[in-house]
Parts: structure tokens; sequence; C-alpha cells
């Protein structure tokens, strides 16, 4: 293994210095002057028209400068495949959408005007079950959307776009199978990612046709890129701010990027619109909720005969992305399992109630959450041991698969049979894996349990990414990109990667702000595909500037461009360290050496995270404690230790692990509200409570690029919620098909008290 | 925050005025870790004129050591009471209570009469306003409890009739163990009543000028085995899901009287009688905790979604009673 | 700060914040500070110092932790009129304000990547800050404790443990 100079080591965040002093300005740390503070109006009813507003009485409080509604909103639309959702709409479709829109001189007044605007509303039925959404004499959300069916997506990913598994013959696979199992499964629970940070903007306009915004988009350029589509021909200029958190959620950010813009439109002047925590719980977006009814086959030897079944997707009041998270979704159940008979059947269905949206798992979790404790009823009929079941079935290279963009690709990346092997004897998987359904221990009322899951995604190589590098005469490199710093380190690992190529100090490597007006084209850090795709442009930009600087300093030394080396930003000739000469000797004070990099897709090298848990059950109070958790990977090479251990540490938050334990969005069906939407009663994770936690990190390189490293902070909580319901199920000896597992579905489970009916109607 | 007129009170004579002057309007604000939500939240269908604090009341923060009971004044904060020496010796239980409460943070200027005049944490009752408008339950004059047939899973499981919020003070709980007494000083004068009496279905005895000035805790004579369990989902932060607070007097392994408590069950702490009944002169083991913990919940009427309180309340008794976690 | 009214003398408010004092007018106007106005917004909108961060502003999450007279605190749960007269130290205040140099704690934070996205760091800071003012030698059960309101949604928990404990260990050799 190569020793690099920054590569593997760990260096100090960047950005460091600045989060520890309380220095660095997230979006609602900034103002700018002139600026109003903007304000929705939430509908009461899940499901309305509504018939007249009034907001007369409104306008007249000193202070307000605009109060929008439905009829004078710009016909700017969001929501995915086709565009579907105004920023008001005559109809709102969940309690808490949007009735009308205020810019005030503070939030204060645009509160008190809130109150004033008088509506009238039509109240409609409401669907929330996914099932009864699908009845034809459900209440429609959509007219564009019989049977609140949202169409398969045909763009995002191209004409092939992946929208069920239909591989082979499901017959076929019928007949070789030793033992079929039909199983059903929810995650429904719809669990929030929520972040600390809440989503935040400010908008402002110069002229009618220039559109600036500041925001904590994890996205910031692809999302400027997505909004110039949805805004008609403007010329939309996307400033990004760190981002206080995301994990996904605030990658699309037309949700309240387009009302910002439209009261700063309306007012002439700049508008700040940041959520309250109640808004960012309740009328933000929350997980798909993802409901199986599946049947698989199965020989003794842990071969996957077939895998059948429908899947129905709960987007909520409209789709973001979900079908897209669907697509990977597909892709990632056939990474898990290599069988060649499929026939899965997604249908994405809307509902009265806060949208579903991109969270870290993208599709994947919500499939594998609520697929693999299906799967497991296969491997318990087998007599099979889950870690040899997971470590046949995981994709290995030379194997196909159908990715997101519906085409055939064949894994060129690595086996990770190493990693399952490594993460099983760290965790002393056999000693205490016991069996199907059997505890690994029992004292008293407290019985312990193990559970493993798995996944894995191969969007490492996702879409397209470009960078600049540009070296100065002075020694120093700044690396243009449009990379948003989310909390993974990423911004910093990048100046690893130029400082490693360019043997420059660290801090003589900088990336410029993330600014559309300044940097290239950049999806985002999302997908873990940071370290692959975003490394790559940055790799080839820092490789191309490289060469430019050799091939003028190439005449100084009288030698051919190849010759030359260079090491803190002076050149030599390769072997001959005693004749150094910086660079602006050669390229002159009036001179930038510019390189330019460009990643185009490669889906061929997923990457891989395996999660092994313990718990222990309270018998006598149905109290699940999450004891001890052990993550195992292959990662090719590290580029920072503290950051990539951070990342995989963070398997147990953002509606990751926990939502198998205590998170939930509890919701009221009667009502159509969400009942906590609030820090306290929706439940996290605290310092009191941690598990012990270790990881598994091999480096096998990949053939990504020159440091042969992928990402996989994306995936860390993925497979983790499946791994607590298996673990669980064997400590207390029954089979729980349903999140999360609180001390009230236990003791269900236990027979302590009466079980009621579950949720789904078949 | 919409705005309110305030007052930095001197005394407890001048919180009192100002509390008759508003006539049921002005709030009084100790910690303020509750009203500010309440506030902030907008959930009460009429919001109030004046905010009166009376943390800048001289001396009605100590704890004072007598001969037959402990004082301790009601802008004590949690912290403090944790901190001292004398509750940890004479009422751990009290202590166990005041560190089960919120976090660090909170428990630093949460004081002891506000956490015994904390409202509600029914979510119906907090539902935020701004999200659709609040919910007009029947706790705030309207015709239903929302929660009979809806998201009862932390609501009451004994004796609710119109309301089914649960009391949330877990100080309520470890002060009715300890039989202890509340000075309450008022626009009348002074009164003193019971913790256990001091509760109502729909919130507490206060009258609109009433404010709580002291708390009273008989020492327990002679030395009884103290307890208080919570049970939450997590340890820090949460409001109980059901706790018990107990006081066992023991003579070798034969109890000679008890005194157990349940929180979060009702709108008022719970007294287990029929419990405390049963165990009277009875040899503890695990059979006589089983029948304790029977009869404690006896009568008690779960909800669709809470009869898993039921279970976890009894095996917090049975673990009180034998003295095991 | 607005004028003056002529007839009665204004309601004033001072504030001592990170060693200095601060005078404010009450009242409603945008440059006064209102009775309802908590410490956070205070601190973050009249002061500028946006290190202490408001996330949940209910007293659940811990990110607008601040130390009042020594003590963590919730700022958003704090009205400002609550808190005259009263010591209040933010994140801003734990460097040197000449020197730039940092507090002992600030510097095992960045040696460890204690954090990731970094919202919730001021906060876990202060509360971490109050803990080894009255304990200089927790052990890692206390600190936990001690960080028991203090929310992270990336899970830095295991790294801000380490970090902690260095600095535990250093202070403790010296």
């Amino acid at each position: 293994m190569t020793d690099y100079r920054f590569i593997g080591k760990s260096t100090p965040r960047k950005d460091a210095r600045d989060i520890v002093t309380g220095k660095i300005k997230f979006i609602n740390d900034v103002t700018i002057p002139n600026m109003l503070y903007g304000k929705v109006l939430r509908s009461p009813f899940p499901h309305a028209l509504i018939k007249n507003i009034d907001t007369a009485e409104a306008m007249r409080i000193p202070g307000v400068e605009a109060v929008l509604t439905h009829k004078d909103v710009p016909e700017w639309m969001g929501g995915a495949s086709p565009l579907h959702v105004r920023i008001l709409d005559n109809k709102v479709r969940y309690v808490g959408d949007g009735v009308a829109l205020v810019a005030a001189e503070t939030e204060d007044i645009c509160e008190e005007a809130l109150r004033l605007i008088r509506v009238e509303y039509e109240p409609l039925p409401a669907v929330y079950d996914v099932e009864e959404a699908l009845q034809p004499e459900a209440p429609r959300l959509y007219d564009m959307f019989p049977g609140n069916l949202m169409p398969p997506e045909n763009r995002i990913f191209g004409p092939h776009t992946l929208q069920e598994v239909v591989i082979g013959d499901v017959d076929k696979g019928l007949e070789e199978a030793d033992f079929i199992i039909e199983g059903y499964c929810t995650y429904e629970n719809i669990p929030n990612p929520m972040p600390p940070e809440p989503p935040g903007v400010i908008a402002a306009w110069e002229g009618s046709d220039t559109l600036t915004v500041w925001s904590a988009s994890q996205g910031p350029h692809m999302f400027k890129v997505a909004l110039q589509k949805r805004m008609g021909s403007i010329n939309l200029q996307s400033i990004g701010s760190p981002v206080g958190a995301s994990y996904g959620s605030k990658f699309m950010s037309w949700q309240y990027v387009l009302p910002a813009a439209a009261l700063a439109k309306a007012t002439g002047r700049p508008v700040k619109f940041c959520y309250g925590k109640a808004e960012h719980l309740a009328a933000f977006t929350v997980r798909l909720g993802s409901r199986i009814y599946g049947k698989v086959g199965m020989k003794k030897d842990g071969t996957v005969t077939f895998v059948s079944g429908d899947w129905l997707v709960n987007t909520g009041a409209f789709s973001e992305t979900a079908q897209a998270m669907v697509a990977v979704g597909c892709g990632e159940a056939q990474l898990m399992l290599r069988c060649r008979n499929w026939n899965l059947k997604p249908k994405v269905v809307c509902t009265n109630r806060t949208a579903s949206g991109q969270i870290r798992g993208f599709g994947g979790q919500e499939l594998k959450c609520a697929l693999t404790p299906i799967i497991t009823m296969g491997m318990e009929k087998a007599g099979l041991d889950p870690v040899d079941f997971f470590k046949k079935n995981y994709v290995k290279p030379g194997e196909d698969f159908y990715w997101r963009d519906g085409i055939r690709w064949v894994c060129r990346g690595i086996d990770f049979s190493a990693a399952i092997d490594r993460g099983a004897e760290t965790f002393g998987w056999k000693e205490k894996w016991k069996g199907w359904l059997i505890p690994t221990s029992v004292k008293g009322a407290k019985r312990r349990g193990v559970g493993v899951g798995v996944h894995g995604n191969a969007d490492v190589g996702e879409d397209v990414s470009e960078a600049f590098v540009r070296l100065d005469p002075n020694g120093t490199a700044t690396i243009y990109s449009g990379l948003a710093e989310h909390g993974t380190g990423q911004r910093s690992s990048i100046c690893k990667m130029v400082a490693e190529i360019l043997q420059l100090p660290l801090e003589r490597v900088s990336v410029t702000p993330t600014d559309s007006r300044v940097n290239p084209f950049e999806l985002g850090p999302v997908g873990s595909r940071g370290t692959y795709a975003i490394g790559s442009a940055v790799i080839a930009a820092a490789e191309d500037a490289k060469r430019q600087l050799f091939e003028r300093m190439a005449q100084k030394f009288n030698v051919l461009p190849e010759e030359l080396e260079t090491k803190d930003g002076t050149v030599y000739v390769k072997g001959r360290t005693e004749t150094k000469i910086p660079w602006i000797k050669g390229m002159g004070y009036d001179s930038t050496c510019m390189g330019h990099g460009r990643f185009e897709p490669d889906f061929s090298q997923p990457n891989f995270m395996m999660i092994f848990t313990e718990v222990e059950v309270d018998t006598g109070t149905g109290k699940v404690e999450l004891i001890r958790v052990v993550g195992a990977t292959d990662v090719g090479q590290v580029i920072d230790p503290l950051s990539l251990t951070n990342q995989l540490n963070g398997c147990l938050g953002s509606a990751g692990i926990d939502s198998a334990l205590f998170e939930e969005t509890v919701f009221d069906t009667r009502l159509g509200r969400i009942m906590n939407p609030n820090m306290i009663d929706y439940k996290w994770r605290t310092f009191s409570e941690l598990p012990e936690m270790e990881h598994v990190i091999l480096e096998t390189p990949f053939p990504s690029h020159r440091f042969h490293a992928i990402g996989v902070g994306e995936i860390t909580p993925s497979p983790g919620p499946s791994a607590v319901l298996m673990a669980v199920s064997n400590a207390i000896g029954v089979r729980m098909n349903d999140y999360p597992l609180t001390p009230d579905k236990v003791l269900r489970a236990l027979k302590k008290i009466a079980t009621t009916k579950r949720r789904g109607k078949r | 925050m919409k705005s309110f007129v305030h007052f930095n009170t001197r005394s407890v004579d001048e919180a009192i005025h100002l509390l008759k002057k508003y006539e049921g309007k002005a709030k009084i604000n100790a910690g303020g870790t509750d009203l500010l939500g309440v506030l902030k939240d907008r959930i009460l269908p009429e919001y109030p004129e004046a905010i009166i604090n009376i943390k800048t009341i001289p001396g009605l923060s100590m704890i004072e050591d007598g001969e037959e009971k402990i004082l301790i004044g009601a802008l004590t904060t949690l912290a403090d009471i944790i901190n001292s020496s004398l509750i940890e010796k004479t009422f751990p239980l009290l202590k166990e209570a005041a560190l089960s409460v919120a976090s660090p943070q909170i428990r630093n200027v949460a004081t002891i009469g506000g956490n015994l005049c904390q409202d509600t944490r029914c979510w119906y009752y907090r539902y935020p306003d701004g999200i659709g408008g609040r919910i007009n339950c029947f706790r705030k004059g309207g015709k239903t409890c929302p929660a009979v047939s809806g998201e009862n899973q932390y609501h009451a499981v004994i004796g609710a009739k119109k309301c089914y919020a649960v009391c949330p003070s877990d100080l309520a709980v470890a002060l009715t163990a300890l039989g202890a007494n509340l000075t309450i000083a008022g626009q009348k004068g002074v009164r003193t009543i019971p913790v256990e009496e001091f509760y109502h279905p729909l919130g507490n005895t206060l009258s609109p000028d009433e404010m709580i000035t002291a708390i009273h805790i008989p020492k327990p004579f002679p030395v009884a085995r103290q307890t208080f369990h919570k049970f939450t989902l997590r340890k820090p932060i949460d409001f109980a899901v059901v706790s018990v607070s107990s006081l066992i007097f023991l003579d070798q392994e034969i109890c000679t009287s008890s005194r157990i408590v349940l929180g979060a069950v009702a709108s008022a702490p719970f007294r287990a009688y029929k419990a405390e009944e049963f165990l009277k002169e009875k040899k503890l083991s695990a059979k006589t905790a089983e029948e304790a913990a029977r009869l404690a919940l006896d009568g008690s009427k779960p909800l669709a979604k809470n009869a898993y309180k039921v279970e976890i309340a009894k095996t917090l008794v049975k673990r009180a009673v034998q003295g095991t976690e | 700060m607005t004028s003056i009214p002529k007839k009665h003398p204004p309601h004033t408010l001072s504030l001592t914040v990170n060693g200095e004092t601060h005078s404010f007018i009450l009242g409603k106007g945008p440059n006064e500070v209102s009775p309802s106005h908590t410490l956070a917004q205070t601190l973050r909108e009249k002061l500028g110092l946006t290190g202490t961060k408001i996330s949940c502003d209910r007293g659940a999450c811990g990110s607008c932790t601040v130390l009042l007279n020594g003590k963590a605190v919730f700022s958003c749960m704090l009205l400002t009129v609550e808190c005259e007269g009263k010591e209040i130290t933010t994140i801003e205040g734990l460097s040197d304000p000449k020197t730039g140099n940092l507090d002992p704690l600030q510097q095992s934070f960045i040696d460890h990547t204690a954090f990731q996205c970094g919202f919730c760091t001021p906060g876990i800071i202060m509360s971490t800050k109050a803990l080894l003012n009255t304990n200089p030698s927790p052990t890692v059960d206390e600190v936990k404790e001690a960080l028991s309101g203090n929310f992270c949604r990336c899970i830095s928990h295991y790294h801000v443990l380490d970090a902690v404990m260095d600095v535990v260990k250093k202070e403790g050799n010296q």
C-alpha cells in the first residue's frame, strides 16, 4: 500500500477553526441589507379546496410587504416527473400544506399577519393508507394521477429508468426452489432525517430575470440547473452555505426556494425564508413509506431462485423524487441478492400527509427494511446463517445487475467477502449466533439477540462532476468546485487529494465558495459519490494543471515536461532535488495554470456496508437497548480516517438504525396531523445511551481513480434497521415485521398485552 | 414570540398583587422551561397579557433542615436539589426524581415549584398553532378529548373521564410518596395542602391569584427503603411513560407499611392504596410483589394504544417492591 | 438605538456577555429588545453572536447552550429581560479575543474532528466547558451525562468523547 503524505492520514478539517469558534455562518446566520422575512400560512385540513381567501386585514399591518395566495404566485412548478406541485394551489393536500405566503420586516410581524388571513375551505375526504389510496373510490389528490398512482419515471435517469425488477422467469424459479416463502413487512414509520438546521434560504432578484439564491442546499449547483428548468427562462445564481446537515433532505430545495423567490419578486426586496423546527418536522420531507407483499424461492444452499412481490411506496402529498428513489432501490436489491428471476413491482402512491423526500439510503433503505425480513424467513426455513447467506449472495466482480438507468452493468469492483469475515470475527458472530429466533443469552427478564444487515450502492460513480484547479505562481492551488460541505469533510478531502498530487502543504490548497457564478457543474455530495465521482474530477483537474505547469517549467530545466516533479511550490527534475525552482520563476507573476477535470458516470463499482447488532430486550417492560454495533466495509483507500469513522458512526442517526428502535413520525389518521413535530416527542439518540461501536475498514484497491478509493458515507445507516429487527426477533423468539420496535410492539409480541389488527389490507 | 408586559417582582405580595390585577391573564414565570414553549407554540386560546417573573423574589431558593421536616423553597432549582447532600441523605428518591428530569441545562434553571405546576405534555393539547392551528381539546374548553380514539400511547390508563392527559411532573410523584405538603400564598392568605391533593383532572388547584412558595417534606421515621423508577424511551430529555415512587418501611423482611405512587398514568400522581394495604405485614417475595403490582393497577382501563403502560407499571411496581432494578 | 421617549425614562437593560456590558432599550421597535425576546434571539440578532444556534427552539436540543454565571443553560428558553446582571459566556467568548488563542477544548475538537456538520458543536462545547469548570477530571460517564441535553444527528458523539477525555487527560497531567 502506498504511503501518502496526506491521503490516509488524519488532518484537521479546513473549516474546523470556524466551527469550534462559532464563526462559521450557516444560512440563518446571514443577513443582507434591506432583507425581509417570509412565512407560510399552513393548512388545518389534510385535504380541502380553498374557496376564498381574504388577505386585506393582514396587508394592513405595518411592516407587511406582501401576502401571496394561489391566485398570485408565479406558475413555477415542483415535484418529480411530471412536474405537479405549485408553490400554492387552490387545493391543500396535507395538514401543513401552504395556503398563503407573507413577507414582512420581522418574523414576529409575519406571524401576526398570518393570523389575520381569512380562509374558507371546503374539506374533502382524505386518504393516508397506501392500499386505500389505490382503491377506485379513494379520494384523489391530483386530477392528473388517477388512483393516486404516480406514473413511472422515464427522464431523470434516461429513457430506460429502472422502475421495476423484472428479469428471467419466476415460474422457473418456483420450480427450482426448495423452499417458497410468502411474507409481508412494513417500514412505514416515516422517520425524519431531522438535521439540526431547519431548511432555509435567502432569495433576491436583480431586475426580472436574475435571481440569486443563498441556501443550505446539499447540491447548490444541481438545484440551480433543476430550478432554472422549473422557473422558465431566468438566470439563477446559486450560492451555497455550510449545510447544518442534510442527509439528503436538503438536496432538492424547491419546496422552500420557490416561495422565497416568489416573495422576493413580489416585494422587490431580498427575502429570508427559514423554517422553524415544527415546520421542519411537520411540513417538510420524511422517508418513503414502504410496504412489501413478497414471495421468495430459495434452495437449501442459500441460492435465491426467485423474488417476486408488490412494493407499495407511500410518497405522501407529492413526489419530490420518489420514482428516482424506487429506481435506485430496485438496483440495490440486486446488489444484495444474486438471483436470476425477479418480478418486483413497485407502485408509487400519493396520500394526504407531508411528502416523502430523498434521504440517505435513497429508496434502498426503505426497500431493504421491508424486503430483508421476508428473505430472512427463507434463511430460517433453510437453516442458514444470515452472514453466510449475505456473503454468498452479495454482488461480486464479474456479476451483473441492472442499475437505475435500466442498463445492465457488470461489477468490476472488489469482492467484499474478506470484509464480511473480518466483521463477523470482530463482532464475535459465531459465538453469539444461536440460530433463528433463539436468544444469544437470557438473564432474568433480559434477553439478548443478534442480527445482521447488508447494503450497497453503485451510485458511488453516479452523474457528472466538473472541477478546475488553478495554480498560482506563489505556490498555492485553488479548487473550483460547487461542492457544499454538509458534514462529511468532503471539501477538506478534495484539498487533500490535490495537495497529494501537487505535493503542496495542505494549507496552500483551498476551495472556492460554492457559487454557481464561479464554479463548473457539480451534482453534489450524494450517494457516496464524493470520493470517486467528485474526487475523480478534482484529481483530473489537478493533473491537468500540473501538466501545464511542467510544460511551462520544462524550458527552464531544458528537459521534457514528463521529467519534472513538484514539491512545496517548487519544481525539479526527478531524482535531482538539489536544483529546485519556485513556480513563480517559471510562471512569472502574471500567469496562472488552470486545469480542468470531468467525471463521467460509472456504475460498475458498488460499495458495501454490513452492520452487526446486538440488542438487549427487557421482557418486563418491552424496552429494547442497543448494546453493540460493528460495521464492516472496504473502501479501497481511506482518505481521512477521522472523517470516515464519523460517517460510519452516523449509522445510528439520520433515520438510520434508530428508526428500528424508537424513531417515528406519529401520525393521527383521523386529523391527518403529525403529533410529534418537536424534538422532545420525536425521539433521537442521546449521549447517555451510546452503544459500543466498532468498525472494520479494509483497504482493497478499487479501479476507481489514482487513490483507488470509493465512498461509503451515504449507505452507513441503511443495513441497520433490518439488522435490529432480526436481533430483537431472535432475542424474544418472535418474528417482528413492523418498525420501530417500541415497548408496545415488543410486549404484544410477547403476548403480555392483547394484540390489535396490523396495518395493511391483505 | 408574541410580546407581553413583563414584571420582575421583588416579593410574593407583589407577585400576588399582579396576579390579582390581571385577573387570570397573567402567568408566573420561574425557570421558564415549560412556559416559554407554551407561549411560543401559542397553544392556549388566550395569550397572556403579562408575565410575572418571580426569580427576582429573594429567599425562595433554599433547602432548610428541620427536626421533623425539610423545607424547600419553591424557586430551588432541580440542580440545587440534586447537589444537596441533605436531600441525597434524607430523600434519595427525590434526588433520583430530580435527576430524571430533562437535561442538565434544564435542571440548572427549572425550579421545584415550576416542575409541580408545569402544564401537561399531551400532544393534542400541545399541538403548535403554526401547523394548521391549535387543537381545541376538552382541556381548553372544547367538547372532546382527541386522545380517546387517537394517538393515546402516552395517555392516562387510570381514572380519566373527559380529559386523558397525564400529569407530567416527576417531582410530584416523588413528593406524593414522601407525603409532602405545599405552602401556597394567595390574595386570601397562606394555605397548606398535601401534594397528593394538589392536582385535579384538568390541572391543579391553584386559583389565578395563588403561587406555591415552599414544599415541606416530613422526614421518614423509621427509615424506609426509597425508590424512584422512571420508564422512558430515552434516559434524558423524555417525560415519563410511567414512573413509580415508593417508600417501603421494613422490619427485617416484613413490610410494616408502604407508600407506592405511580406517575404518568393519570391526571395526578396515583396512590396505589390497594397495593399498599395488601403489602402491610407481608413478607416481601416475588409472589407478594406480583400481587402488589396487580393490585396497584387494579381498575386500570387502558385505551387502544396504551395497554403497554399498564404492563410496564406492573413491572416497575414489582421491581420497586422487590428492590431490584 | 432608537430615540429616547421624552416623558418617561426608558426601561433599559444591561447584559454582560463575554465580559462586555451591553445596554439595550426595552420595547417593540426594530432596534429594541422586546420583553418576549429570548436570550438566544438577543445574542444572535442584537449582538451578532451567531455562534449560538437555534434548532429546536424548545429546550430539547442544546444547540443554543451558553453559560449563565458559569452554568450551562438553554438560551432559547430564557427571556433576555430576566438575564440582567448575569454573566453570560457564548462560544465566541472561549477563545482569547486578542491573541485568537483557542481554549484547549476547542483545539481538541479540531484535533479529533469531533464534529461533522458543525451546527451543534458550539452548544456541545459550551456544555462541556460548564462541566470542566466545576469538575476538571470527569469520567466518561460524567461527560455523557453533562452532554445528555445536546443533540448531534451526524453522530459525532464518539469523537466528542475522545476530544473531551483527551483534554481531561492532558490537563490532569499538567
